[in-house]
């Protein structure tokens, strides 16, 4: 969606002639947006709102005190979340039914999922244990991670 | 795809798929998610915030007095200051600590402005802003061990996202040996006059 600015001179040698003006298209906001489509596209409540609803109808996927006045290390959790998402995102391949919640309390690192109930529970169990230990080895901090699983997708909306 | 979900440690219990499942045991937790869904289970994973009681000890020194301990809470979410505020209140009733003060400072926002594109059109810029709220609260007159009561009960209980800071004010006897003024002591010698 890239335009040009281009601006051509009128030649004024006698005969009429007209100037032509063409600016830039305007960019639009893409940033956690779902086009609408054909209306065949389920989604869930956390990605049909786009970000500027964040703090109105939205919360917030990842609390820590980074981002506060005053408050040092808002990188260093930034990196740990984005960490943490691909990592579970990988270990539960294709079960997660919404985004990860994650929470900082004190030192422990709190991680909320929703799954979807596509493995034997033992399995579940298998991989939620595994995580928990690699994170903590990781990060050096007890990782909790608490699950609640679902049948199928939350759906809100279809866009 | 209903298995069989193991809702405590030890017990199986088959969750079948009309709503309203629920299992004889007790202690077991299903949230249930308002949508309207066949059936949701979770899975108990090992707790981490249970600690054990600190214990008790008793000193002969004297118990460190504070005049004011105030503490300033920092929060992106003002809801959840507002119910810590009440849950901070309420322990400090209990426990018979006299509030003095418990207002809300203005909020606090920081903006800034990047530029939408990766390469030129610095006429289309986005704009960021994060908001910090603050609560704060002063409690008056506690002493040493009250004080460090209070605080380790409010701190363990703070929400995620959610920031103290804790100013103490002690108040320590004046010292003996200022208690009186020199001039009062020796008033024949004028050589401590002349500075």
């Amino acid at each position: 969606l890239t335009g040009q600015t281009t601006h051509l001179s009128s030649l004024r040698s006698g005969s009429l002639s007209r100037g032509l003006h063409v600016t830039a298209a305007r960019c639009k906001n893409r940033a956690a947006r779902v086009r609408v489509g054909k209306g065949d596209r389920p989604l869930t409540y956390e990605e049909a709102l786009p970000p500027h609803h964040i703090a109105h109808r939205k919360g917030w996927l990842s609390q820590h005190t980074g981002n506060l006045r005053g408050e040092e290390g808002t990188a260093e959790r930034t990196v740990e979340d984005v960490f943490v998402r691909r990592f579970i995102f990988g270990t539960f391949h294709g079960c997660l039914a919404n985004e990860l919640v994650i929470k900082r309390r004190g030192n422990v690192l709190v991680v909320c999922a929703l799954m979807l109930q596509k493995l034997q529970p033992q399995k579940f169990y298998f991989l939620i244990g595994y995580s928990e230990t690699m994170l903590s080895h990781l990060y050096k901090c007890p990782v909790k991670l608490e699950v609640q699983t679902l049948q199928d997708k939350a759906v809100y909306k279809y866009l | 795809m209903s298995g069989r979900y193991a809702l405590d440690s030890g017990c199986v219990v088959k969750v079948p798929r009309a709503l309203g499942a629920c299992s004889a045991n007790k202690t077991c937790n299903i949230i249930r998610s308002r949508l309207p869904l066949a059936s949701s289970t979770y899975f108990h994973t090992a707790t981490v915030f249970s600690s054990q009681p600190s214990s008790i000890t008793v000193t002969k020194e004297p118990d460190a007095l504070f005049q004011r301990v105030s503490l300033l809470v920092k929060g992106h979410d003002k809801s959840v200051l507002d119910s810590y505020e009440l849950f901070a209140t309420m322990a400090a009733k209990e426990l018979g600590i006299a509030i003095s003060k418990v207002c809300e400072l203005p909020k606090d926002t920081e903006r800034f402005t990047l530029l939408k594109s990766v390469h030129i059109f610095k006429n289309h810029r986005v704009q960021y802003e994060m908001r910090t709220h603050y609560r704060f609260i002063e409690l008056s007159h506690l002493t040493g061990s009250t004080a460090q009561v209070y605080l380790e009960y409010v701190q363990r209980n703070l929400p995620e996202g959610v920031a103290m800071e804790v100013t103490k004010t002690a108040m320590e006897k004046v010292p003996d040996h200022i208690l009186k003024p020199m001039w009062e002591e020796d008033p024949i010698d004028n050589k401590l006059s002349q500075g």
